[in-house]
């Protein structure tokens, strides 16, 4: 029997019930109390869970974070808004572009700044490259929490071509700092129109290679098949989104709800599965890796060539945002990311909110997940969910 | 076998060593080598030849300061006791006197003995740690061998009954006179069952969940360290190429050269390995589920087929 959640089993009512679950005796002997984390391979990142097991069954899981000691928000607001560019990347390492473009955005809107086209198209191109640059860390990092070592091997190093790509288009591999108010850095060096569509064509072809050997695989399906299943209930009440909740049918995509920058003007639907296990969330994010190999190729096409990458900024050292408020949002790889901004005036932010999806889907959603599983698939259940724990703790 | 002299023993006792010299440097190299064919497939370079040395030597030479109780360090050395137990009843090369350890008649139960032995030793050690997750690694690590010991007993059982000896030389010199008198082939059922419950025996994927780094870092071995984890490495070389011999010895036609022993587990070893590549692991309720059903089946099979067809 594949190990569901207790909770789905029961019918979908049991989905929004909150309630704690019965604390037990741990001196009875019949219960093991296993920390899992801050320090261990089956962890994404700076958390841990506290598992209470009755054989190999999960009968409690409680989060915790508190093991990053950076506080991003408070660091924001005693630096100056072109300090803030070398904060904002680090909240989500596997993929800052999103921070720097949410920050960057916020920032003109405050400002009233308006970006030249090209610098649209730019910022497309840079979110789209780092989506796929994420998927591909998470397709290893799914297939190694199963114990696949091949396909992360074969991911990472595709993932590694993106990053070079990063590296000709911004100068730097992981914390780009391309992004900036009023557009981007630098325009696309000569010659990274073909480099890229090469990455393109053989990161396309290794994905068909991923998907016959890790996704029609028995031993995968064996594992993920009815592991962690999200009700669609849970999907409002826990705040999921993104991949997570697309894989459970819900078309939910703000590329293409709320469209930004220039995604009204590539041709893409949003993809929904009808699994809502972590078999469905891998496929599921499977084929939006794919369509954002799609969406590059397209920005490609279509970004014009010449023009200004930059608007006409004041001098930064004396820059001062007018009083206001403002949220901006963006689809991650994720789901909605975004940031809350209240300015006053001055040379620094007043305060800033950064809502990552981590923070429901590692915690609350973990939570109820994990209850009911075998102790050995709460590694990959915990990288289903695809989580980055520096947004939790911002 | 009785030896006639204090000589005759210090001449097998010598032999034995040196044998037991050459199995465990092969035993490393093909590590080594394995690693990097593993490598190549997940597109990597791999590990230099020497490594597995240096980490064997590295750890050998550390000294421990803290102490987890007498039957902790026990574990390592009643693990690698039974490695050199196993391998000290096995003729690793057939017609050789010199290379034919301390073979004698009824030594194939000795050796499925030595197999558990070591384990069950590395089981009590781990125990002995306090750490959870060794506690979690020993229990799914006894539980898969018990259930891939099942299919591996009944095709041990088969050949019994095939060859009527307990011997591993005379099933060895039965095979004798060219491939078609392999067991692989005058018993496949049982060679299948066997081949199925190694794939258990290796610790490869997807039978790997007791040393699993993801879903419990690292099983028994966890609180190893220093020399006793060097014992353990050590052992994993020797153990290793010591099951190869046994299964080449009772399914493969054995070897009469030192190349024809390499050749012959090398293959063997592929199996596990393109197997491990391909697949990731299965959780241990999964694991227990598989080898009850179809390599059991096929195990009791080659024991209806040795009845029925065999030795009718």
């Amino acid at each position: 029997m594949t190990s569901l959640n207790r909770h789905t089993l029961t019918g979908h009512s049991a989905a929004l019930d909150f309630s704690q679950p019965e604390p037990v005796d741990l001196s009875s002997g019949k219960y093991v109390k296993l920390w899992q984390g801050p320090q261990h391979p089956g962890i994404t990142g700076n958390m841990s869970l506290e598992l209470t097991l009755e054989g190999d069954t999960i009968i409690g899981c409680k989060t915790h974070v508190g093991y990053l000691h950076r506080g991003f928000e408070k660091l924001m607001e005693r630096r100056t808004f072109i300090q803030n560019f070398t904060v904002v990347c680090r909240i989500a390492v596997p993929e800052p572009t999103f921070n720097e473009y949410l920050y960057s955005h916020a920032v003109e809107e405050l400002s009233g700044i308006e970006i030249p086209d090209r610098a649209v198209w730019l910022r497309t191109l840079n979110l789209e490259l780092m989506r796929l640059a994420s998927f591909l860390m998470w397709i290893g990092g799914q297939s190694g929490a199963f114990g696949m070592y091949t396909v992360p091997n074969w991911t990472l190093s595709h993932r590694d071509f993106v990053l070079d790509l990063f590296e000709e288009m911004t100068g730097a591999r992981i914390y780009h700092m391309y992004i900036v108010p009023g557009g981007v850095r630098a325009g696309l060096p000569e010659g990274f129109e073909k480099r890229a569509r090469d990455v393109m064509d053989s990161t396309e072809k290794m994905l068909g290679q991923v998907e016959r050997v890790m996704f029609n695989n028995a031993v995968t399906k064996a594992r993920s098949r009815g592991l962690g299943i999200i009700d669609p209930e849970m999907i409002d009440p826990y705040g999921i989104v993104g991949p997570n909740a697309r894989a459970c049918g819900v078309a939910r995509d703000l590329r293409k709800d709320e469209p930004y920058l220039a995604y009204d003007q590539l041709d893409f639907d949003i993809i929904t599965g009808h699994d809502c296990d972590a078999y469905g969330r891998a496929w599921q994010r499977l084929q939006e890796t794919r369509q954002s190999i799609d969406l590059i190729r397209q920005c490609l096409d279509r970004m014009p060539v010449d023009g200004p990458f930059q608007a006409d900024m004041p001098n930064v050292l004396h820059w001062k945002v007018p009083a206001g408020e403002t949220y901006v949002k963006a689809e991650c790889t994720r789901g909605e990311y975004g940031y809350y901004m209240v300015t006053d005036g001055s040379e620094y932010v007043r305060r800033v909110h950064v809502r990552g999806p981590s923070y429901t889907h590692a915690i609350a959603v973990m939570e109820r997940l994990a209850v009911g599983c075998n102790i050995a698939d709460i590694a990959g259940l915990m990288v289903s969910l695809h989580t980055y724990p520096p947004e939790i703790e911002r | 076998m009785i030896y006639q002299s204090l000589g005759e023993w210090f001449d097998k006792i010598g032999n034995f060593s040196l044998t037991l010299l050459i199995v465990t440097v092969y035993g490393l190299l093909m590590g080594a080598f394995i690693e990097r064919i593993i490598a190549k497939v997940q597109g990597r370079i791999g590990i230099p030849y020497k490594q597995p040395f240096i980490n064997v030597l590295k750890n050998i030479f550390k000294r421990t300061a803290i102490s987890h109780g007498i039957m902790f360090y026990l574990g390592p050395v009643f693990r690698i006791a039974g490695g050199i137990g196993t391998l000290a009843f096995i003729p690793v090369i057939f017609g050789s006197e010199t290379f034919s350890n301390f073979s004698t008649a009824g030594d194939l139960f000795l050796v499925i003995y030595f197999m558990f032995f070591g384990q069950l030793g590395m089981a009590l050690g781990a125990g002995e740690s306090g750490h959870p997750y060794s506690a979690i690694g020993v229990a799914r690590g006894l539980s898969q061998m018990t259930a891939y010991e099942v299919p591996f007993a009944l095709a041990v059982v088969a050949i019994v009954l095939q060859y009527g000896t307990l011997s591993i030389n005379d099933i060895v010199a039965a095979q004798q006179g060219g491939w078609q008198h392999w067991t692989m082939v005058t018993n496949w059922p049982a060679t299948l069952a066997a081949m199925l419950a190694f794939l258990g025996m290796t610790g490869y994927s997807p039978f790997d969940i007791f040393l699993a780094p993801q879903e419990i870092p690292i099983g028994p071995p966890t609180e190893f360290h220093s020399a006793y984890l060097g014992l353990l490495q050590l052992n994993r070389a020797l153990f290793g190429a010591t099951k190869l011999i046994l299964f080449m010895n009772l399914f493969f036609g054995g070897a009469t050269g030192w190349p024809e022993l390499m050749l012959k587990t090398w293959l063997i070893y592929m199996v596990a390995i393109v197997v491990g590549v391909a697949f990731p692991r299965y959780r241990v309720d999964q694991g227990i589920r598989f080898f009850f059903k179809l390599p059991t089946l096929i195990g009791i099979m080659s024991i209806i087929y040795v009845q029925m067809v065999l030795t009718a």
